[in-house]
């Protein structure tokens, strides 16, 4: 840490010495130990030593940024040159501004120290399980990590955050094989602090391998209606949260206007059963956010609470630009709150629906609208799961979906990033052959 | 210009084990004006050594942000302890990787860095541009960038290398309203390989894209929703391309082929009408070089081209050495890394279907009912064939005549069906290279192809 934090010093004396009116900058080290496994078979084993350094000066307004992986003080300093050269081909803007200090703090966060062994011992056990327990699946390729590292962000404003931190995360891609018969692929991943338990026992691990299990007789759908999707948390994100933090609630769409939701900030967006947070200090979050690319505390905040949209997930930059109000943090740690049915509940109350799995779809329009192929999805007829489907697409508009919300499941996806229910949205359209 | 370091640390290669020592630098340059400010002004420079080495099946590999001889020993014995561990705990009892002849090293000119006033001056001209000549815009959007490797390959059998692949763009985001207030927007890419500065000299050269570009977001502030359902459609060459890389050329990947793809059962099977020919192209298709040509990958196999598909065929995988030999075909240098930290994979290098013999003009007169797909914005398949891609771009076509621009919507099928159905194929071809291919890690390809006429599915509202 001494040495990392020797180098941020070298850099704002650098940068003050060249004329910048402010400079930031974060300086790190890390080290990755890696297992691969392709086809079903350990393949690779990889370590890798890294460094990282982002070097942000504002000159008049102007702001310039250099990104370098090296250590030595010629090269740091040719780098703050760089990024003041950069600066001043720009354009003044005043809307730039960054945290003032006095702060210093320090932070340890996850598992920052790795259990080799272990981790192969649960990569090696995860295989052998899933070849007992799930026969028909063929893993594409899993890979399992430690990730460590020690970072320093420091600024001219003299704002200082040391942080330590390291987690276990485990990928998998996998489908269901028999015969020449296959399902469509699926992903998995958990990032944990401890490996204290089999990993098949992690997020929704187990329960998602059953289900691709179940997915090797795939049908057409015939036909096309109108009804209720429930969307599993991977289609959730990619449909939903994507659409409502890309498009409608972050900085480019508030500047540049295209928010659908612009003039929406303490109006009802949702139905009052919904509620979406930022929580980089929630227990289900395995390393946090503890401050933001503009040196600011972070803290966590709501951004629709009972249906209402309470904030933008603005940066300072942002919200001098629209005048609005910086949010508590830019991570992406998305907490929305469970309900009180089961998913088998949620299916239950359903005459003719779809469960989608996945999705694999174009970028949503500005206005919300979608479509694309139901990834891993069921057919749900009176009240049951009927069967896999195939080549069966879905379309709706996520504002109209987010007020017509059937219901919420109190089974949630906790991977140590996001805690994310199953959700019953009504009026999808759902089309097959 | 990395300097060659890594030469002399051939001599702590163990004898009769394959390896590869590879010293690299990617930077990137970009600047982001948003309706005339200045959001992003980044330069990027990262660089640093690997190993990687193979022993009875499973690989070992280790990299060190730092470009030294001392760095190089590290990483080669930290690479080589790695194999050694998977080879004890999960080794396989693969036979040896074969070797390839060796060849002299294979070198490439140096290429220069512009300073980053270039990309701003630029940027900041065809900003200007389109806010004088495209009035009815809610918002603008220009990128300037450029994402270039530089590689130095050294390897225990193959060919020596030294790599340098620069590529530059520029993109322009427009956005409008339709009127009901509905947001609508597209973006085009301009540019390919080489540097900027070589790239883009003048930007009048640009003019006429944006004036096309900023046509086609009018017509599309006045669009319709598609009509879901199967239908009749001529694919666009972008289309094509979207669907040469995603829905085919990712099933044979070899690497994923041995991952559970439906290709494991298609070889030497029909999968498309007999119109159709697909090669993955190394460095020139059609007698002009290929829009990022690839010559020694990283593996130091000399670049070949990949004919996957032959008449309706299929008839080959892309490969590394190692499924190269599980499969018993010839390795065609696919194998290709992103950053110095980056293990190489399977990638494709600028795939393409072959052009026909098809007139646009009489593929469009063809259709009673039916669209013309123009451009996506995103795309993805499934190892079973099945691909999504989203339509940013496109018309009906009714009674043989273009008819109004469609809003955004999405079309999708099974790639080894929907090939049957092509009956037209265009007599020219297009290429994109801006993009990202994404698996494990990202990497600039090429794709391309003629337009098609064939039936899809596509989703309405």
């Amino acid at each position: 840490m001494e040495r990392i934090t020797g180098i941020a010093k070298t850099i704002l004396t650098e940068a003050k010495k060249l004329g910048a009116d402010y400079a930031q900058c974060t300086v790190s080290e890390s080290e990755k130990k890696e297992f691969n496994v392709d086809g079903g078979q350990f393949s690779l084993m990889r370590t890798l030593f890294d460094r990282n350094i982002i070097i942000t000066v504002l000159k008049e307004q102007r702001k310039g940024t250099v990104q370098i992986n090296r250590f030595e003080e010629e090269t740091v300093k040719a780098a703050v040159a760089d990024a003041i050269a950069a600066s001043d081909s720009g354009k003044p803007d005043p809307a730039w501004e960054f945290a003032q200090g006095p702060a210093d703090e320090s932070f340890e966060e996850g598992a920052p120290d790795c259990d080799m062994d272990r981790l192969f011992m649960r990569t090696k056990e995860l295989l052998e399980t899933i070849r007992e327990k799930h026969p028909k699946i063929l893993m594409e390729q899993m890979i399992t990590e430690h990730d460590a590292g020690r970072t320093v962000f420091m600024s001219s404003n003299g704002v200082c955050y040391r942080t330590r931190s390291g987690c276990y995360t485990f990928g998998l891609m996998y489908s269901a094989h028999e015969g020449e018969k296959s399902s469509s692929f699926y992903g998995s991943d958990v990032t944990l602090k401890t490996l204290d338990k089999p990993i098949i026992e992690c997020a929704l691990i187990e329960r998602e391998l059953t289900a691709v299990e179940q997915q090797l007789d795939p049908e057409p759908l015939e036909g096309k209606f109108v009804g209720p999707a429930i969307l599993a948390p991977a289609a959730l994100a990619e449909i939903v949260i994507e659409t409502v933090v890309g498009s409608f609630v972050s900085d480019m769409s508030l500047i540049d206007g295209t928010s659908i939701w612009k003039d929406k900030l303490g109006q009802e967006v949702a139905d009052p059963s919904f509620s979406l947070a930022f929580r980089p200090f929630s227990e289900d979050v395995v390393i946090g956010d503890h401050y933001t690319g503009e040196g600011y505390p972070a803290e966590n905040y709501d951004l629709i609470r009972n249906g209402k949209l309470m904030s933008f997930a603005l940066s300072q930059y942002g919200a001098n630009k629209t005048d609005g109000k910086r949010a508590g943090n830019q991570s992406s740690n998305m907490i929305i709150e469970s309900g009180k049915e089961t998913l088998e509940q949620l299916i239950g109350g359903i005459e003719k629906g779809i469960l989608v799995m996945r999705f694999s779809g174009g970028q949503p329009s500005p206005g919300g609208e979608f479509s694309g192929v139901a990834k891993n999805s069921f057919l749900i007829e009176n009240g049951k799961i009927a069967g896999a489907l195939s080549e069966t697409m879905i379309s709706g508009c996520v504002p109209e979906m987010l007020r017509q919300i059937r219901g919420i499941s109190s089974d949630t996806l906790k991977d140590g990033n996001v805690s994310l229910p199953y959700i019953a949205f009504e009026g999808i359209t759902i089309s097959g052959k | 210009m990395l300097q060659d370091l890594l030469n002399e640390q051939k001599a702590l290669f163990t004898p009769g084990v394959h390896t590869e020592l590879r010293g690299q630098n990617n930077r990137n340059r970009r600047v982001i004006l948003l309706s005339g400010d200045v959001v992003a002004n980044v330069r990027s420079d990262v660089s640093g050594v690997s190993a990687r080495v193979y022993r009875n099946g499973v690989w070992g590999f280790s990299s060190m942000a730092e470009y030294t001889k001392e760095a190089a020993g590290t990483v080669l014995k930290a690479a080589s302890e790695n194999a050694a561990f998977m080879d004890r705990h999960a080794g396989n009892g693969k036979p040896p990787i074969q070797a390839l002849e060796g060849g002299k090293p294979f070198t490439m000119e140096a290429f220069h860095d512009p300073e980053q006033k270039v990309y701003v001056d630029f940027a900041r001209e065809i900003d200007d541009y389109v806010m004088k000549h495209c009035p009815n815009l809610t918002s603008r959007k220009v990128i300037a960038t450029e994402d270039s490797m530089e590689k130095l390959l050294k390897v225990s059998d193959g060919r020596d290398a030294h790599i340098l692949s620069p590529r530059s763009y520029i993109y322009v985001f427009l956005s409008a309203e339709t009127t009901a207030g509905v947001p609508v927007e597209l973006f085009k890419p301009f540019g390919g390989s080489g540097t900027f500065d070589v790239n883009f000299t003048d930007p009048s050269a640009l003019y006429s894209g944006i004036d096309r570009l900023y046509e086609q977001l009018m017509q599309k502030r006045e669009g319709v929703y598609a009509d879901a359902g199967e239908k009749t459609v001529i694919l666009g060459g972008m289309m094509t391309g979207m669907l040469s890389h995603e829905a085919v050329g990712h099933t044979v990947e070899a690497d994923l082929v041995l991952g559970g793809s439906v290709a494991a059962h298609y070889l030497n099977k029909r999968v498309a009408s007999d119109l159709v020919t697909l090669t993955d192209f190394a460095h020139t298709a059609f007698g002009k070089p290929c829009p990022l040509p690839v010559f020694v990958d990283d593996e130091g196999t000399e670049a070949k081209d990949v004919t996957l598909i032959r008449e309706g065929i299929l008839t080959g995988y892309m490969n590394s050495r190692e499924t190269a030999q599980h499969f018993g075909m010839e390795p065609a240098g696919n194998a290709r890394a992103w950053m110095f930290s980056d293990e190489p994979l399977i990638r494709m290098r600028n795939t393409t279907v072959h052009p026909g013999k098809d007139r646009l003009e009489d593929m469009i007169a063809s259709i009673d009912d039916g669209y013309y797909l123009i451009d996506s914005g995103n795309g993805q398949a499934d190892t079973t064939g099945e691909f999504m891609f989203g339509v940013t771009m496109g018309y009906e076509i009714k009674g043989g005549k273009l008819g109004k621009a469609l809003l955004d919507t999405t079309i999708s099928g099974v790639a080894f069906e929907m090939l049957k159905t092509v009956d037209m194929v265009s007599d020219e071809i297009v290429w994109c290279s801006s993009g990202f291919c994404g698996k494990k890690q990202p990497m600039p390809v090429g794709m391309g192809g003629p337009a098609l006429r064939c039936k899809v599915k596509i989703g309405g509202r």
